[in-house]
């Protein structure tokens, strides 16, 4: 009876169930000796690329961290002689490019405030106009 | 009173625009009309070693008048003045690999995923101290996806030598690879977060920046501002 019980239960799962681990265990065994060795050597060297890119991407960080210390270096001594400056720059960083823009427009500021004074001189003059009205 | 009505709603759109505007996903555009054109395009992208084995392969299979022939036209292939004919992607994309190394093999392989499964591109608007709750989400998708890409039916008929089995395999290691390089990324940027907060603060308010992080499978462009200590 219990070898009856036994046999109903099914021993193998539906071939709808195929995880992807089952699919690269399939593809391995159905390897021949140099393609294990190529697959084998191929997945160490990928991990020996991606530790290589790595440590260099770490160089390009600390050469960027140079440059932008350059860059701002340079700004000041710009701010220091006075008068509108823009500097764009562009870094190879570690994960990718870092783009930088420093202005400083002292005429634009100025006209900025100027609007600003003239806004607010012309709401007076229209509060006022309003009380007397 | 539909007036009032008509002027709140415009307000909460406008009012909203500036969230939309700060995360965005774009979807680029990329077209093959030719596609077995573009493809030999893609190949003829490898890095400069793998492009010597593949012309020193070329030369063997197909005789120095026809190598000689491909490395004159390889500048214009790849630009796109010349397009390859039938017989140039039957020699680069049908004979070659049957000839190639394994490892070139994947090589040919890792450019074609980045050209035919990369395309995500990611704009946002984060700030120095709070970029992580934005940025590692969208690293996330990235390496999710390098696990889920698959190249396009078409590109599979075409290059039947891909669904070999070792080529399945070359599929796995490559998509981990890529996984690793865009979780690698996430933590190289830490580092340039503190330099970016740094420029940002010598500059007060005079700099802006835009970082773009370039991972094996999609694009992530940063506009980065600097949020003041509370």
């Amino acid at each position: 009876m219990a070898d009856e019980k036994d046999e109903l239960v099914p021993q193998k799962q539906s071939l709808f169930d195929v995880t992807a681990d089952d699919i690269l265990d399939n593809a391995l065994r159905n390897l021949d000796e140099k393609q294990s060795r190529d697959v084998t050597k191929k997945a160490a060297d990928e991990v020996v690329r991606i530790a290589v890119e790595k440590r260099m991407a770490e160089h390009r960080a600390e050469a960027a961290q140079e440059e932008m210390r350059n860059l701002v270096h340079n700004a000041n001594l710009l701010d220091q002689r006075g008068g509108d400056y823009e500097i764009n720059s562009t870094f190879e960083t570690a994960t990718g490019t870092t783009q930088v823009q420093i202005r400083r427009s002292k005429s634009a500021s100025g006209l900025l405030i100027a609007a600003a004074i003239g806004l607010v001189i012309l709401l007076i003059i229209l509060i006022t106009l309003i009380i007397r009205a | 009173m539909p007036g009032e009505f008509v002027a709140l709603l415009l307000l909460m759109l406008l009012a909203s625009v500036p969230a939309i505007l700060r995360k965005h996903k774009f979807k680029s555009p990329v077209v093959h009309r030719r596609p077995d054109a573009d493809m030999v395009k893609v190949v003829l992208d490898l890095e400069p070693k793998a492009l010597e084995d593949l012309f020193t392969l070329y030369r063997k299979e197909f005789g120095a008048e026809a190598a000689r022939y491909a490395r004159r036209t390889y500048s214009k292939w790849k630009s796109g003045e010349v397009r390859p004919n039938r017989q140039t992607f039957n020699r680069f994309l049908v004979h070659l690999p049957s000839v190639m190394s394994f490892d070139l093999k994947c090589e040919v392989l890792r450019k074609l995923r980045q050209e035919y499964c990369a395309g995500d591109d990611y704009q946002l608007t984060v700030d120095t101290r709070s970029w992580r709750e934005d940025v590692a989400p969208l690293v996330e998708e990235v390496v999710n996806k390098s696990y889920t890409a698959r190249l396009p039916m078409y590109v599979e008929r075409k290059l039947r030598w891909l669904a070999a089995e070792d080529m399945k395999l070359a599929h796995s290691i490559l998509a981990e690879s890529q996984a690793r390089e865009s979780r690698n990324a996430l933590f190289l940027l830490e580092r340039e977060f503190d330099n970016i907060e740094r420029l940002l603060r010598a500059t007060g308010g005079r700099g802006e920046v835009t970082h773009t992080v370039r991972l094996p499978l999609g694009t992530i462009t940063l506009t980065v501002e600097r949020r003041m200590m509370t």
